[in-house]
């Protein structure tokens, strides 16, 4: 990875985005199936049928609406205009019938008629929307606003299309619901390794992750959602719960004082996405799970693909013997017949995929990047705690080593998370290279829980670490100075290769 | 998506050819028409790496082109170094000086004008622009003004002043059946050339505009007949004097005005100011060689005169400009007497495409406007251009503040909708039911055989509180109806839908304005170039964030989500004036440079003070009104706010208690949150 010469990386390193790279990196046995080939088809679909298709990110695939109507996870698609789609498994869905042409290649297509689930999401945003009703009907004050929507269950179930469904219905009829992604391995707006929160005031798009792009300098073709990033360096929120809670507080400070302050996203309420396994764990008494609803003041849960889950969830917090009126109503959600699971290289593809389109932009955006040589003395780094880092530990080995026995299991809550070993500052090593780092909205030296629960300004790429000149080039998202801020590194997520270069 | 034409469309062909099929083009460029114009530029856009030939093609053109196609032809070079810049304006500021002064001397008073104004934008930077250097250098434009002032001197000491606000008919020496020619002669001449109609403003002001004579279709017949006349008469004379170019134009003029007369209605003032200018030109015309007879005309608009009253109604437009109407029949064009139908739309199209109206090209599009001063234009363009979304009403209210004022027609300027949600979206898709609705959804249901027991109004029946696992199998149509029937206007750009009621077009319109401009944006590499991401925010901007959709905002609503932002002095903004980004902070005197966060230019952390832009966090200090607030001065980029904000956002951090609070009881934690939440706003 050392890359000298590289002083223009925005101009010189766009020559491929994730669209146009020959290398299909780790898309996960894509050329076995190489589906039909580029002819153009079309297809025609009946009422209340799907398209589904799965599109390797090395591949390229348009969808062109004849006649009829369409919509893909919600957003529907304009007549006789060409998406295209790479890296995405998804399903054109259509409830008046329409005609197709399709080109390009896929792992796998064909028409799915099991859609029984598409009626149900669609009741839910009727219930959603009966709710918000009701919100913009009561009085401003001491309303409780619209609905508070979580969604949950296992990995794989649609859990994410469900979200990205409800919003874009719920913005197509007039609401600015406001999104929280809660899973640290998918971005949303933003790289991994983060938590965001964004209000969606404008509409949905059909390609990409449907919710368009957070603000750049320039004009764009997608519409613009500005999301609050709050950084979780880890997997799984099981590996740091401590941590995971804490920033969920934080947002949900944050949520609901902007839903206080802006009545139309108060009544269009919230819908929360969560990470598969790691919520859903019974062991730890849905721990988590209780949190996030009892931070948010969640007012529908939905669950998908789990009758445990849901049984569970039921019991818990379905009924409320003090004030009936405060219960939450669970609901019992179908899987997609089309739901298929992501598996690991596809998913990492897929943050490869974000990383690289936070810096360079999509094809639709090009941005530019801007590379900044820093010296170590001018930086300060923290690294996130974490198990990967277990091996190369070499000081606090002790209460260290009581959390990594326990790592295979679910997490044994409290204990190991003193907050004084949230974060390490090192010197930049090797090790960085190819790393997410973020940039925190607080004072390099701020402590340690300032720095866990602030925002996120941006995040650095690490192009290079110097260690003998002791420079770290970053590539940075925005040519603005960085100032004084806390810098934070962690292990999630997995390092990008050849980013620049 | 957006589809980018092809880059090098004459790719692999030699410069000279390109550079031919581009004066090819040139030469079908009859009149001021911003399709074609723009077209041009996109061409020589496309073909940078031949731009010295092309840059010759057009010199070339203006200077061999006939005097009428000099202006159109002009534009398509200040199109070109406005929206392309180097290397055109390299090559096209190299005989700028020839090229224009020729032109000049051959053009009339109407296009000098058109010229003059041009040649001011050129001193300026591009509007809308980073770059804060002006369109071409001052070494380049300056000697051309020098000689214009110069030959305006001249004009001075041959005893014509060129301000004159005096009806009185200046003497005119016979001067005016002399070719224009002479240099030194050139500004006087053009005041005196009567060419085309500009008269008639004046003829209009001299009688009570109001009340208007009743207007009778056979009068259009009477008019008709003397135009025609009158042409026969102008042919003759022409055909007796063909090197009279005055004569030309005239006839030129009744031309085109006998076209207009013959293809569309005018409405009655109009009608009026033509059948009055016919008539007088048909009392003239046979004396026309006698000073005396152009007397009225000579009074028109000298070019220094403060403008015109606003009041005068627009008289004929369409002999200057027939081509620039579209030929849009559908609007009466009885009310609106100051702008034609079809005019306001130009005036508007001008402003929404997203490239810079350069002054000349205002002015065409309305020619009400010609007689107005570049200071109006710029107010108006700056109060229409900054607009998030300008249509016609603000259009309307931006000319009212700039000075005009429109006779009480302007199209209902109070049916602006409510920037918030149409009603009708809100309501229930069932209360909005009528009856042809009901038989959609029957057809909708025979679709559907299995579904027999859901009713037309079913929405209702979806709000269950608790809804059991079989109604939530159940499909209900009323919920796909609400959200594609019931919106029956799509975007065809975005498939975006829009209820069909008037709000719901009035909507859809501004979205597609807003497609244009950001199209137009897009295409343009000087502002693509160099796109970036912005920082994320902090959580007091989130909070405080607004989300709506500016692609169907008004000006009115996007103010209007402006507003709560401005509490605080360094989230203050002004609105750029149109062509000036870097201004100087009259306290504490450091540049400040605008940006554009929402497709506008602003300077942010900017208030007004005395008429001037200076730091609102400056400004704060100075009158010690509000609590000392970090200052953190002039960061592009809103960067200052957020550093700001985060100074605040810290100070709140350290007294928060060190752990997050969790709470369990979810409206213990609600008050909490509000707590902290307040805390997170205080300072």
């Amino acid at each position: 990875m050392a890359l000298p010469g590289l002083s223009l990386p925005g101009l010189s390193a766009f020559s491929g985005p994730a669209q146009s790279t020959s290398t299909p990196a780790g898309t996960g046995g894509d050329s076995a199936f190489a589906g039909p080939s580029s002819i153009t088809r079309t297809e025609s679909l009946e009422p209340r049928t799907e398209w589904r298709f799965e599109v390797s990110f090395a591949g390229s695939y348009t969808i062109r609406l004849l006649s009829g109507t369409a919509e893909i996870f919600g957003s529907e698609l304009a007549p006789n205009l060409l998406y295209s789609f790479s890296g995405v498994k998804a399903a054109v869905f259509t409830w008046q019938g329409c005609r197709l042409e399709i080109e390009g290649e896929a792992e796998s297509e064909y028409v799915g008629s099991e859609t029984e689930y598409a009626i149900e999401w669609l009741n839910v945003h009727g219930i959603l929307e009966g709710m918000r009703e009701d919100a913009e009907a009561a009085p401003q004050q001491g309303g409780s606003g619209g609905p508070r929507v979580l969604v949950v269950g296992p990995e794989g179930v649609g859990k994410s299309s469900l979200v990205r469904s409800l919003t874009a219905w719920g913005v197509k009829m007039g609401r600015t619901p406001t999104v929280v992604n809660l899973d640290s391995r998918e971005g949303l707006l933003t790289p991994p390794a983060s938590l965001v929160a964004a209000t969606a005031g404008s509409q949905m798009e059909v390609e990409g992750n449907g919710y368009g792009i957070a603000p750049v300098s320039g004009p764009t073709v997608s519409a613009i959602k500005t999301p609050l990033v709050y950084h979780f360096p880890y997997e799984s929120p099981t590996e740091k719960p401590e941590i995971f809670k804490g920033i969920v507080t934080r947002m949900a400070t944050a949520v609901t004082s902007k839903l206080e302050e802006d009545a139309e996203a108060k009544a269009s309420g919230l819908v929360i996405d969560t990470p598969g396994a790691a919520l859903n764990d019974p062991r730890s008494n849905y721990d988590l799970i209780t949190h996030i609803i009892s931070e948010f003041s969640i007012t529908v849960i939905l669950t998908i693909g789990s009758e445990r889950l849901y049984s569970d969830l039921t019991r818990r917090f379905g009924s409320n013997p003090s004030s009936p009126s405060d219960a939450v109503i669970v609901l019992r959600i179908a899987k997609p017949g089309g739901a298929v699971e992501r598996d690991v290289s596809f998913l990492k593809s897929s943050r490869q995929q974000e990383t690289r389109q936070y810096f360079f932009g999509s094809a639709r955006e090009t941005l530019n990047p801007h590379s900044q040589v820093i010296g170590f003395n001018d930086l300060t780094i923290y690294r996130a705690r974490s198990s990967a880092f277990a091996s190369e530990e070499d000081e606090g080995d002790n209460d260290k080593g009581a959390a990594d026995d326990d790592d295979d299991d679910y997490e044994p809550t409290a204990g190991n998370d003193n907050s004084g070993l949230l974060f390490d500052k090192v010197t930049p090593s090797a090790a960085m290279m190819g790393g997410l780092v973020a940039v925190k909205f607080c004072a390099s030296s701020s402590d340690l829980e300032t720095i866990r629960d602030s925002a996120v300004m941006a995040f650095l790429y690490v192009a290079d670490v110097d260690e003998a000149r002791k420079r770290l080039r970053f590539l940075a998202p925005h040519p603005q100075r960085l100032g004084d801020r806390a810098l934070v590194w962690g292990a999630w997520p997995e390092p990008t290769a050849g980013l620049v270069g | 998506m957006s589809a980018r034409s092809p880059r090098g469309s004459f790719s692999g062909v030699s410069s000279a050819e390109v550079a031919a099929d581009f004066a090819d083009s040139l030469k079908d460029l009859q009149g001021n028409n911003r399709y074609e114009i723009s077209n041009l530029t996109i061409i020589a856009k496309e073909n940078t790496e031949h731009a010295q030939d092309i840059s010759q093609a057009l010199i070339n053109h203006i200077k061999t082109t006939p005097p009428p196609r000099k202006l159109p032809a002009f534009y398509v070079l200040d199109s070109i170094v406005k929206n392309v810049g180097t290397p055109y304006t390299v090559y096209l500021s190299r005989n700028l000086y020839d090229t224009f002064m020729q032109a000049y001397t051959l053009v009339d008073g109407n296009v000098r004008r058109q010229m003059d104004a041009m040649l001011k934008t050129w001193k300026e930077p591009v509007p809308g622009s980073m770059d804060p250097r002006p369109v071409f250098l001052p070494e380049v434009v300056k000697p051309i003004e020098t000689a214009l002032m110069r030959a305006r001197t001249a004009a001075l000491k041959h005893g014509q002043p060129p301000i004159r606000n005096t009806p009185t008919p200046p003497n005119l020496n016979g001067q005016y059946s002399t070719p224009p020619a002479h240099f030194q002669q050139l500004y006087a001449q053009s005041q005196q050339v009567p060419t085309h109609f500009q008269t008639t403003p004046v003829q209009q002001q001299q009688q009570p505009p109001y009340p208007i004579p009743p207007y009778q279709h056979n009068e259009v017949d009477v008019v008709k007949a003397n135009v025609a006349s009158l042409v026969k008469r102008t042919q003759s004379e022409w055909a007796s004097n063909l090197g009279d170019k005055s004569v030309r134009d005239r006839l030129q003029a009744l031309l085109d005005l006998q076209k207009v007369l013959d293809l569309q209605q005018l409405d009655p003032v109009s009608m009026q100011a033509v059948k009055a200018q016919v008539d007088a030109l048909s009392a003239q015309a046979p004396r026309h060689s006698t000073p005396i007879a152009v007397a009225p005309p000579v009074a028109s608009t000298p070019q220094w005169q403060p403008p015109l009253l606003a009041h005068q109604p627009y008289a004929t437009p369409q002999q200057t400009l027939p081509f620039q109407r579209p030929p849009s029949a559908v609007q009466p064009p009885q009310p609106a007497p100051v702008f034609a139908p079809g005019q306001l739309e130009s005036l508007q199209a001008l402003f929404t495409n997203g490239q810079k109206p350069s002054t000349p090209q205002m002015r065409n599009a309305a020619p009400s406007l010609q007689s107005a001063t570049h200071g109006q234009l710029n107010a108006m363009q700056n109060g229409v251009a900054s607009a998030a979304q300008p249509n016609t009403n603000d259009l309307i209210s931006s000319l009212f503040k700039s000075g005009f004022q429109l006779p009480s027609v302007a199209p209902t300027p109070s049916q602006q909708p409510p920037p918030s949600l149409p009603v009708n979206m809100a309501q229930p898709p069932a209360a909005a039911l009528p009856d042809f609705n009901n038989s959609v959804l029957a057809s909708l249901m025979r679709t559907m055989p299995n579904i027999t027991s859901v009713a037309p109004g079913a929405s209702k029946t979806v709000r269950w509180r608790q809804p059991t696992a079989s109604s939530l199998k159940t499909f209900n149509p009323s919920l796909v109806y609400a959200l594609y029937d019931n919106q029956p206007n799509q975007c065809s750009n975005c498939g975006r839908r829009f209820p069909g009621t008037e709000a719901g077009r009035e909507k859809k319109q501004r979205h597609l304005d807003w497609h244009f401009r950001t199209n137009q944006r897009l295409a343009d590499p000087a502002i693509t170039r160099g796109n970036h991401r912005q920082p994320f925010v902090d959580e007091h901007e989130w909070v405080a964030l607004k989300d709506f959709d500016a692609s169907t905002a008004t000006a009115d609503a996007t103010a209007k989500q402006a507003q709560p932002v401005k509490n605080r002095p360094e989230e203050q903004f002004v609105r750029a004036p149109p062509g000036k980004i870097v201004n100087k902070c009259s306290i504490c005197q450091e540049d400040m440079k605008a940006s554009h966060p929402n497709d506008d230019w602003v300077f942010m952390n900017a208030a007004r003070w005395n008429g001037k832009i200076v730091h609102a966090t400056c400004l704060a200090e100075m009158t010690g009104g509000s609590a000392p607030t970090p200052v953190v001065r002039g960061n592009p980029g809103g960067g200052g706010s957020l550093a700001a904000a985060l100074g605040v956002a810290n100070e709140a951090r350290r007294d928060r208690s060190a752990t997050p609070d969790s709470l369990l009881g979810k409206r213990k934690a609600e008050a909490a949150m509000m707590g902290q939440g307040s805390r997170m706003r205080v300072e």
